[in-house]
């Protein structure tokens, strides 16, 4: 991008082409160097005649020649997008899933807007009574079911399409609703993030190759309450990095919950998390956090994993939220987002890791509602 | 269809931001909020602010309507022509979509016509400033987007200086404290506006009214909202980063209950206490804590900002709401800390040894709260964790 000021393009220019660095967003979008014009007076003038640039530009036979198009019939919609490493979206996304009718839906099911949360914006966190919170150790174990079935299948190959596919037919057989669908708009039922990908990766034609790593986050909605988690799985054999950010990102989760119990601080548990991650080389993720979790998907309190946060809040007994360390490889910690405004990226390119639960403060200290078996790949 | 309509705005080289992942804090867009009565001249203010050639590119989003707000953009190149970003409104609130469509539409901005040197956020004559505020003090978790983080600088209420005594004591109160005091309570810096079309007398009654309800924000006389913007913009009144020299000699005059001329520390402020409404301001000396002290008085703070009680559990019997605190203490061991606080969300900091020799401030121990419910049995509560 070059900051000198190369003078007036215009033909016409009734000002004598005085150096601009003012540039026609058409042509750069387009990749065409040097379309600067000294005024929006000056650029409007002279329109037609530079429009046709444009035109010249634009290839003639656009479908063969784009290299956004794959020979099989699938694109990249984003073509223009700088994107900071080599993951690409794989288009066209499969149809909206369907959710059987007899199936009890969140709120927000209908119209993408979680209204019921917007209603509790500013409330403390939620005290669960002992039947509301047996019915989070429901919801959250059929969630840890259907990840754990969703996870068996990753092998290079596979799409996240087929993943997605498999964690919906796993929800609604149990008789929940798979809450990513519609929230906010949201398109899938579940949240795939390979690589660089840090979180709310929408799940696409792109087939997992040897060498990726793949974050799976399931949430389900059943009996009134939702049960979120998620892991990251290598696809494959993985390199020495790779494996170093998925076990630091598993750790970070780890010391954070053991710190978890009745009079503890949210704002406490990123002085642990963060020196952790920059121990291993790693940087934690600032824009997103954990969440408190119940009737509604995202609740008070918020849960920054960074140090020096100013989260509000004790820990109660019948408090229900998740921790769910982003951990970036690097010095990074930064987020980018691909224009379908979802998919958030590293700004390096980048891999990124993450695992979640859903915890419960107890009198005593935490139960892991989520808890899973102990994946050996990630423990040395 | 003409072919002058579908000509696009030519954009400026800084606009494409390829997001660089800055560690520090460096390179944050401060946030004013702006506040005030109605008919105040915030507009007025507000309006001038957009047009003058000043040289800054700032931003301003205006709540006007019901379902939209707009944010207009000054540029330093050419201030009479500005551009216009509309946003929807979920409920028609701007603090309920601020989160979401208001920070993403600055964002989106920003990306088209490079960053900016300052927002300001105009709230509607009755909205509180205290949930903004606190919900532009959490940074991090809004500026999602290019990384261009947004950071507090301030609160600024203009208040009329003809209407404004009788707007404070007579506005309706929403639950025991009317929204033209919450919003001196909340704020940093407060214009007395219209001070050409008021006496003197009335001037002073009402000055002194506000600065009894809030001693620690700077208050300036001002004819249609005329005055300096170094006055009301990067005034860092959330700071708790490393001090500059400036920003610890406001620190100091907050400590000396307000603006005085010539405070050479003797007269005794411990005992301050004004209550206008049920809403008062108390200061309360802290002396130089121990660590046991000091874990107390963090104990001490969030039990009564999170909780709305005191430690021991008693309540003052008309409830008790901190709506603004800020403080300024040292430790035995030589460290000085900042308490900074808006509603629920406060922090306490450490502040840089160097800053603090360099103003000379040895035995510095103030701590001011403002809301409601600020009686007696709150000084006594605080006071004891002081006798540990």
């Amino acid at each position: 991008m070059s900051a000198t000021p190369i003078a007036c393009q215009s033909s016409n220019c009734p000002n004598g082409h005085p150096p601009s660095r003012l540039e026609c967003p058409t042509c750069n979008k387009l990749g065409i160097q040097g379309s600067f014009f000294c005024g929006q007076e000056c650029f409007k003038a002279n329109w037609k005649t530079h429009k046709v640039i444009h035109d010249l530009a634009t290839p003639k036979q656009p479908l063969l020649n784009d290299p956004n198009i794959n020979k099989d019939g699938t694109f990249n919609p984003f073509g223009a997008y700088k994107f900071t490493g080599s993951l690409r979206p794989v288009y066209p996304l499969s149809p909206k899933r369907e959710v059987p009718a007899h199936i009890p839906r969140p709120d927000y099911a209908e119209d993408g807007i979680p209204t019921s949360e917007s209603r509790k914006a500013g409330q403390p966190p939620r005290i669960l009574s002992q039947e509301e919170q047996d019915k989070m150790r429901t919801v959250c174990r059929l969630a840890r079911e259907v990840l754990d079935i969703a996870a068996s299948h990753i092998r290079p190959g596979i799409t996240t399409d087929e993943i997605d596919a498999i964690v919906h037919e796993a929800t609604i057989e149990r008789n929940a609703y798979p809450s990513p669908l519609n929230y906010r708009g949201f398109p899938k039922s579940v949240c795939t993030s390979v690589n660089e990908v840090i979180c709310h990766g929408i799940p696409d034609k792109r087939k997992l190759q040897d060498g990726d790593i793949v974050n799976i986050d399931v949430t389900l909605y059943y009996d009134g309450f939702h049960g979120d988690l998620n892991e990251t799985y290598p696809v494959g054999r993985v390199d020495d990095d790779v494996k170093k950010v998925m076990r630091t990102a598993r750790e970070c989760l780890d010391e954070a919950i053991k710190l978890c119990k009745p009079g503890a601080l949210f704002r406490d548990l990123g002085k642990t998390i963060e020196p952790i991650a920059r121990a291993n080389g790693c940087a934690v993720v600032r824009t997103y956090c954990g969440h408190g979790i119940n009737d509604l998907f995202h609740c008070a309190p918020n849960v920054p994993h960074y140090a020096k946060n100013r989260a509000i809040g004790t820990m109660k007994p019948g408090m229900t939220f998740t921790i769910e360390p982003m951990i970036n490889l690097g010095h990074n910690w930064d987020v980018a987002h691909w224009p379908d405004e979802w998919t958030a990226v590293t700004v390096d390119g980048k891999p990124s890791a993450q695992f979640e639960e859903t915890l419960l403060i107890t009198e005593t200290g935490v139960e892991v509602l989520t808890a899973g078996k102990r994946r050996d790949d990630l423990y040395s | 269809m003409s072919v002058e309509d579908d000509v696009p705005s030519l954009i400026e080289p800084s606009s494409i931001l390829p997001a660089e992942g800055d560690a520090g804090t460096g390179g944050t867009v401060p946030l004013t909020i702006i506040c005030g009565f109605l008919g105040a001249g915030k507009s007025t203010l507000v309006k001038r602010i957009l047009t003058e050639r000043h040289g800054y590119r700032i931003a301003v989003i205006m709540n006007e309507f019901g379902d939209t707000a707009t944010i207009n953009v000054s540029s330093p190149d050419d201030p009479g022509a500005q551009s216009e970003e509309f946003l929807e409104l979920a409920n028609g609130c701007l603090c309920c979509s601020i989160k979401d469509s208001g920070v993403a539409a600055i964002e989106k901005l920003m990306q088209k016509k490079g960053a900016f040197d300052h927002i300001l956020l105009e709230t509607t004559g009755l909205a509180d400033p205290g949930p903004i505020a606190s919900m532009f003090w959490q940074n991090e978790e809004l500026a999602m987007g290019l990384g261009r983080d947004i950071h507090l600088d301030g609160v600024v209420c203009v208040v009329d200086a003809v209407f404004g005594r009788k707007q404070m004591e007579e506005d309706h109160a929403v639950d025991g404290i009317g929204e033209s005091l919450r919003q001196i309570a909340g704020s940093d810096v407060i214009l007395l506006n219209k001070v050409d079309l008021s006496s003197p007398e009335e001037l002073e009654i009402t000055e002194d009214m506000i600065r009894g309800i809030n001693p620690v924000a700077s208050v300036y006389r001002t004819v249609r909202g005329q005055i300096g913007l170094k006055s009301i913009l990067g005034v860092d009144a959330y700071a708790s980063r490393p001090f500059t020299t400036a920003s610890l000699s406001q620190v100091e005059t907050f400590a000396c209950g307000g603006d005085h001329q010539d405070c050479g520390h003797n007269h005794s402020h411990g005992q301050t206490h004004y209550e206008m409404r049920g809403i008062s301001s108390l200061q309360v000396d802290c002396p130089t804590l121990t660590s046991t002290q000091l874990a107390r008085l963090d104990e001490w703070i969030r039990t009564v900002l999170w909780e709305s009680h005191l430690p021991e559990g008693e309540t003052t019997g008309s409830g008790l709401e901190i709506l603004r605190c800020k403080g300024m203490f040292a430790t035995e061991d030589g460290k000085t800390y900042i308490l900074q606080g808006v509603r629920n969300l406060y922090e306490i900091a450490e502040v840089e040894g160097a800053a603090v020799s360099a103003a000379g401030v040895p035995d510095l121990g103030k701590v001011v709260l403002i809301g409601k419910g600020l009686e007696e049995p709150v000084r006594r509560s605080f006071q004891s964790l002081l006798t540990l």
